[in-house]
């Protein structure tokens, strides 16, 4: 439905100053306000994409081909992959009681992400989204964030939008920060265009409009003015580019979260929830995807759990260090874990039905593992865990009302906690410390 | 201006001391069957200003024959014996008068628990969407939404039970909620009195006729009664009166609704139905059906019986205006447009100028904007049918058949997904439909051949995404909203909560598409009565339904049930019958105008529901019946409308039209969707867009052959593009939608992201070639306003645009500046 901006509304949003600074002051983006009962800040999803082996990583079991291994917490072992991650076990809470639905990667990233299978009537916004909108903007920075975005496909990008929430909460998704022409592009002016030229822009722009926009006040022109003195505010920020720039770490720290794109998508997503955003999926798996359906045991040996190992570590420590590890939750998971049983290709399959992932920071009870998977990691064994209860968790923890229900725009309405069988998820006491 | 508001002015004068030119009574002939039948009666006003008001409270009333009829006021009529009167209203000197006939006095209806039960649980608002009616029910207890399916409500009342949406199992323990014992202690009596608390508060009170009507049912041993069989008429239509109308603010208008039943006999139900207001800050209705004006602005009044949903649409009008113009008619189109338009005392805009029109139609037809030379001739062209003559041109030129593949593309997804990545299949699907469009194929047809789905032929492709054979449910549901306009969508796990589609429905239409199975990219259906020894192929394949879990055989959405073959497809009866209905045209021509509106007549334009009515009804009814008639022609409904009045006017708003968003007394302002946007920016600069498959180290893996346009993409999911996402290229994992907001990154991309920062300068950009050729500033000025606008700068602009360039200093960077801020600007960025 569209909706015509009264006459007050234009004339404040249309009498722009120069550059749009000087009106619209509200859009100096107000501290928002936290909720007394929020512990954490912001968000970092470690997307470990493709889907780790629980029993190789988290859980591990004797029908793995990797030894278990003591950790820093006392009756809490992990695999032998992660050696470093064992001496901060101590940081950690682990689940390993998931139990999802979707077999194949676009259902199960879709579950994951959204609480929702995929449902050709509608499309259900992301998790990142909703806290997005229930959150709002801090200091300027682009709220949402996924680093890097897929070279290929649009797909699962996609699951990661907003949907019916509309376009103010999706991700900024942004290229491989570890390549060395990493650019983000929309955040900073061309170096062509000089100060002079802004002010020249913007006198011809409001001669060419002038005719039209006199009689034509929609509310859309009143939104549209709005974004542009944000985009300008944005623009002319130097902090907002700076959180963007990793020319600012030091070559050890950028070492420490290693130079591969896990590494530096991690790095700079520490870079950008200490600079103010909520939500900020790193996924520099993109090109070293844990879907090992053959080779299973070298795929994580060689090349999976040694970067998981070392960024994971890395970024933990940082934020710690840095006074951020209790505003900031720091969630590692994949869409599904896989099979207990290796296949003729020594790999191993998807598996939705029990799988393991980490949580750290942000106010969650750590030292401790949730739930427990069976002999061989098939099925849960106790304390089932499903996304409904993970997002409830984690709303919790930001402050966010779990039970609360979106309608979409056919009224239908989507439960932003939505548990197995329909239910609204409950926060998982355990993790919380209650 | 000016004229305008002395208009106004006047008006309002009239305003104050209308002449009465005639009465009449509604309805003005009756007849009223069975004991204490009653009906409400309206007096209706013609003044001399054109306005036509309820009177109702303020005429006397007179009964010529009050032996066989009681009145109560102002204006009620209940039967007492058999026989005939003549009522009469009165107002000042006018005199109106109905005929009114009284039989069967002394005939009781039957009892009938559909009826007498079902209507307290809807007037009461019981069954209401937020109450038991909902998916779920509450508190444990589940009725029907609006007594749609009364059976189930009386099983869940005399039987008793949890009702859960995923299975047919009752949960818990079934205690009836009637107590045959005691009756008075019935949870169905003291849950709504609040004898016992109840969430919903109270509904009756123990004195009331409800509660006396459940307690008399329940003490007879609550009896379904009169099985709705063959013998019980059936409420099959509510009708309303009056069903459009236009009142000023503060005044009041009675609804009258009367209910037609499957035996022929109609009954007043204004006492026996809800009403609900879809607006009620504009308008708002009482629980005896008057409504009262609040604001200026339009809403609908929903109407709710057992089983039934009507609507009335509602205009709350401003002063009526002296000397409303005469606007002429141009085609079947602008009558029922512009006769709201009077009723409702606004006046269109002016039509469009030459400019304006060429702009317009041109990219609703092709999706393209007119080049300057183009402009220049036609604002040059005397020629009196050269509007026409431009019309035929477009409809005929290759762009027309690019664009509406692109739209057809759009609403049909054509898409490729990452498990299939087959775009040699869905390139043959876009060619399918490029082929429809550049044929100009009966648009029946095109449906019938992509709903029958079978074949190697392009248009079952469709139904191959990940190179599977979608599940049955989903399919239908598209297939219903792409050629329906209808969303069947919620009745795939339950009831539809505000609609008459029940689970059932849904299922049966679904089983036509569930024995379908593939072999490569062959569709065809599995026969049901062979085995073909292949271990893909189950011959015993059914679909059960979700929650009873028993086989479903195909069914149409009105229950009939096709004799079919063993070996047939279904879908060929599903495609003969859908494309037979009138929900078929309706949707089709909806579609197509939304897309040379900005709005349907339903809008959104695939959500037709008696919730939401057309702004437009009769409209509606001649485009579909226009359309039928002339073998489903595309090229011929886009030519009706482009050459309609209505859709000539111009976007410039009058004093009475600023704020009118529904009824099309102007054109409506609309951002272009981002692929016509991104086409047209490399239209007006001359600076090309190059789309790639991939973005890995500035190296792409595939890009589109140059010069390529956003439009003409096959697989536009492939295909990088930051602007496209930006501006709301929509998925086409789902059926489309889009919406044209704003947002902050298209603010951020516009000041310094690529897709503009690229198109200011370039070897054999528009004004690389203009500096070339020497041509002077107001030379350069006016061929971007021609290519970006369609329109000359007017003298004002010149000159400021001349003193803004002579400031710059530099010459080439303030004419990119210029550039820069034509592209930028919301006249460009806008179809208007």
């Amino acid at each position: 439905m569209r909706h015509r901006a009264s006459r007050r509304d234009f004339v404040s949003a249309g009498s722009l100053g120069f550059l749009g600074l000087t009106l619209r002051e509200y859009l100096a983006a107000a501290p928002a306000r936290l909720p007394e009962t929020a512990r954490a800040n912001s968000v970092i999803l470690f997307w470990l994409e493709g889907g780790p082996s629980h029993i190789d990583t988290w859980d591990p079991k004797a029908n793995s081909n990797f030894k278990p291994i003591s950790t820093n917490v006392a009756g809490i072992q992990v695999s032998e992959l992660l050696p470093q991650i064992a001496k901060r076990m101590d940081k950690l809470a682990l689940v390993r009681s998931m139990h999802t639905r979707g077999t194949d990667h676009p259902q199960a990233t879709h579950y994951v992400i959204t609480g929702h299978e995929i449902n050709p009537a509608m499309q259900f916004p992301s998790v990142g989204s909703i806290i997005t909108k229930e959150m709002g903007p801090r200091n300027a920075v682009p709220p949402y964030v996924l680093v890097p975005k897929w070279d290929r496909g649009r797909q699962y990008e996609d699951y990661f939008r907003a949907s019916f929430l509309g376009g103010d909460y999706d991700p900024m998704c942004i290229p491989d920060p570890s390549r060395p022409n990493f650019e983000v592009t929309d955040l900073s002016l061309p170096k062509t265009v000089s100060q002079v030229a802004v002010e020249s822009r913007s006198e011809f722009l409001k001669v060419v409009d002038r005719r039209y926009r006199a009689l034509n006040e929609t509310a859309e022109h009143a939104d549209m003015d709005a974004f542009t003195a944000q985009a300008w505010k944005m623009l002319l920020t130097p902090a907002v580019r700076d959180a963007f720039d990793l020319g600012k770490e030091s070559q050890k720290t950028k070492e420490r979260y290693g130079l591969d794109s896990v590494g530096q998508s991690c790095l700079l997503a520490r870079r950008l929830v200490e600079a103010g955003s909520r939500f900020v999926t790193a996924a520099g798996y993109h090109g070293n995807s844990w879907d090992t359906h053959s080779d299973n045991d070298k795929g994580h040996r060689d090349r999976l759990a040694p970067p998981l190992d070392r960024t994971l570590s890395a970024l933990l420590d940082d934020l710690d260090e840095r006074g951020l590890l209790a505003t900031t939750l720091v969630i590692a998971m994949g869409e599904f874990g896989r099979t207990p049983m290796i296949n003729p290709n020594l790999g191993r399959d998807h598996w939705p039905n029990c799988w393991s992932l980490a949580l750290a920071g942000g106010g969650i009870k750590v030292g401790q593992v949730v739930g427990s998977s069976d002999e061989k990691g098939y099925n849960p064994a106790s304390r089932v865990v499903s996304m409904g209860e993970l997002y409830a968790t984690i709303y919790k923890v930001l402050g966010i009302d779990w039970r609360k229900e979106y309608m979409s725009p056919i009224g239908r309405p989507v439960k932003i906690a939505n548990s197995l069988d329909d239910r609204t998820g409950e926060p998982v006491g355990e993790l919380l410390g209650s | 201006m000016r004229p305008l508001l002395v208009l106004v002015l006047a008006a309002c004068a009239a305003w104050a001391d209308p002449k009465l030119v005639s009465l009449k009574v509604v309805p003005a002939e009756v007849t009223l069957s069975g004991a204490r039948a009653g009906q409400e009666f309206l007096a209706m006003a013609t003044y001399a200003d054109g306005a036509v008001r309820d009177v109702t409270a303020e005429a006397e009333w007179h009964v010529s024959n009050p032996a066989v009829a009681e009145r109560s006021a102002p204006a009620r009529l209940a039967a007492k014996v058999d026989g005939t009167l003549l009522l009469t209203a009165a107002l000042g000197a006018a005199r109106a008068q109905a005929s009114v006939r009284i039989t069967n006095s002394r005939v009781e209806r039957p009892f009938s628990f559909s009826r007498d039960i079902g209507a307290i649980l809807t007037k009461r608002g019981c069954n209401g969407a937020a109450c038991h009616g909902g998916v779920k029910g509450r508190g444990g207890f589940k009725l029907s939404a609006n007594a749609l399916y009364p059976r189930d409500d009386y099983e869940w009342i005399t039987k008793g039970g949890t009702y859960q949406v995923l299975t047919s199992e009752v949960k818990g323990e079934r205690i009836p909620r009637v107590d045959l014992k005691n009756p008075e202690r019935s949870l169905l009596l003291v849950k709504p009195t609040m004898a016992m608390p109840h969430g919903g508060g109270k509904r009756f009170d123990k004195d009331s006729e409800d509660y006396r009507t459940i307690l008399a049912w329940i003490r007879k041993g609550a009896p379904y009664g009169a099985e709705g069989g063959a013998k019980e008429p059936k409420l099959t239509r509510l009708e309303v009166y009056p069903p459009l109308t236009a009142m000023p603010v503060e005044a009041r208008q009675h609804l009258l609704v009367t209910a037609r039943f499957s035996d022929g006999h109609t009954e007043d139900f204004t006492n026996q139905v809800v009403y609900a207001s879809n607006n009620g800050d504009v308008a708002g209705v009482a629980p005896d059906g008057v409504i009262t004006a609040r604001r200026l602005g339009e809403t609908s009044i929903l109407i709710r019986a057992a089983g039934q949903v009507a609507s009335a649409g509602v205009g709350v009008i401003g002063p009526p205006i002296a000397d409303y113009p005469k606007e002429p008619r141009w085609n079947f189109i602008d009558e029922p447009v512009f006769s709201k338009l009077e009723k409702f005392h606004i006046i269109p805009s002016r039509v469009a100028d030459d400019g304006e029109f060429l702009r317009r139609v041109c990219l609703d037809l092709t999706g393209t904007l007119p080049p300057p030379e183009r402009v220049r001739q036609f604002l040059a062209s005397r020629d009196p049918k050269k509007r026409e003559k431009v019309v035929d041109a477009l409809i005929g030129s290759p762009e027309f058949v690019d664009y509406w593949t692109f739209r057809f593309s759009d609403i049909f997804r054509v898409a490729i997904f990452a498990n299939g990545l087959t775009p040699k299949w869905s390139q043959k699907y876009w060619e399918w439909i490029r082929h429809n469009i550049e044929t100009n194929r009966p648009y029946d047809e095109v449906a019938r051949e992509r709903l029958s789905a079978e074949g190697y032929g392009a248009a079952s492709r469709h139904f191959l995404p990940y190179n599977l054979i979608g599940p049955p449910g989903d399919v239908m549901a598209e297939e219903v909203r792409v050629f329906f306009g209808r969303r069947l969508d919620c009745a795939q796990c339950h009831n539809h909560p505000y609609e008459n589609w029940s689970q059932d429905q849904f299922w049966g239409m679904a089983a036509f598409f569930s024995r379908m199975f593939k072999m490569g990219p062959v569709v065809f259906d599995h026969p049901t009565n062979m085995d073909l020894s292949s271990k893909d192929v189950d011959g015993k394949i059914q679909l059960l339904h979700p929650r009873t879990k028993a086989p479903v055989t195909p069914a149409l959405l009105d229950g009939t049930r096709p004799q079919l073959a063993p070996d047939a497809n279904p879908r060929q009866a599903l495609a003969r019958w859908m494309t037979a209905q009138p929900y078929f045209a309706e949707a089709a021509v909806n579609r197509i105008w939304g897309l040379f509106f900005g709005r349907g007549i339903v809008e959104p334009v695939d959500d037709f529901r008696s919730t939401n009515p057309p702004t437009h009804p009769e409209l509606l009814a001649a485009l579909a019946k226009d359309f039928r008639e002339h073998g489903c022609d595309l090229r011929r409904l886009m030519k009706t409308i482009v050459m309609s009045r209505t859709y000539q006017l111009s976007w410039q708003p009058n004093a009475t039209n600023r704020e009118d968003v529904v009824n099309y007394s102007h054109a409506l302002e609309r951002p272009l969707d981002a692929e016509v946007l991104l086409d047209a920016l490399v239209q007006v600069t001359g600076v090309p867009e190059t789309f790639s498959t991939a973005v890995t180290d500035g190296s792409s893996v595939g890009q589109a052959p140059a010069g390529t346009r956003a439009i003409n993409l096959k697989d536009p999911d492939m295909y990088f593009s930051r602007f496209l996402e930006l501006y709301g290229r929509p998925n086409r994992g789902a059926i489309p939608e889009r919406t044209g907001k704003p947002n902050l990154g298209q603010a951020l991309h516009m000041l310094a992201g690529a897709t503009y920062m690229n198109r200011l300068s370039g070897k054999n950009s528009r004004l690389a070639r203009l500096l070339e050729a020497g041509a002077p500033d107001a030379k350069i000025f006016e061929e971007f306003y021609l290519a970006a606008l369609s329109r000359f700068p007017t003298r004002d602009e010149t000159q400021e645009l001349e003193g803004i360039l002579a400031k710059r200093g530099d010459r080439e960077a303030g004419l990119r500046e210029f550039v820069w801020a034509l592209i930028s600007s919301r006249e460009f960025a806008e179809n208007h």
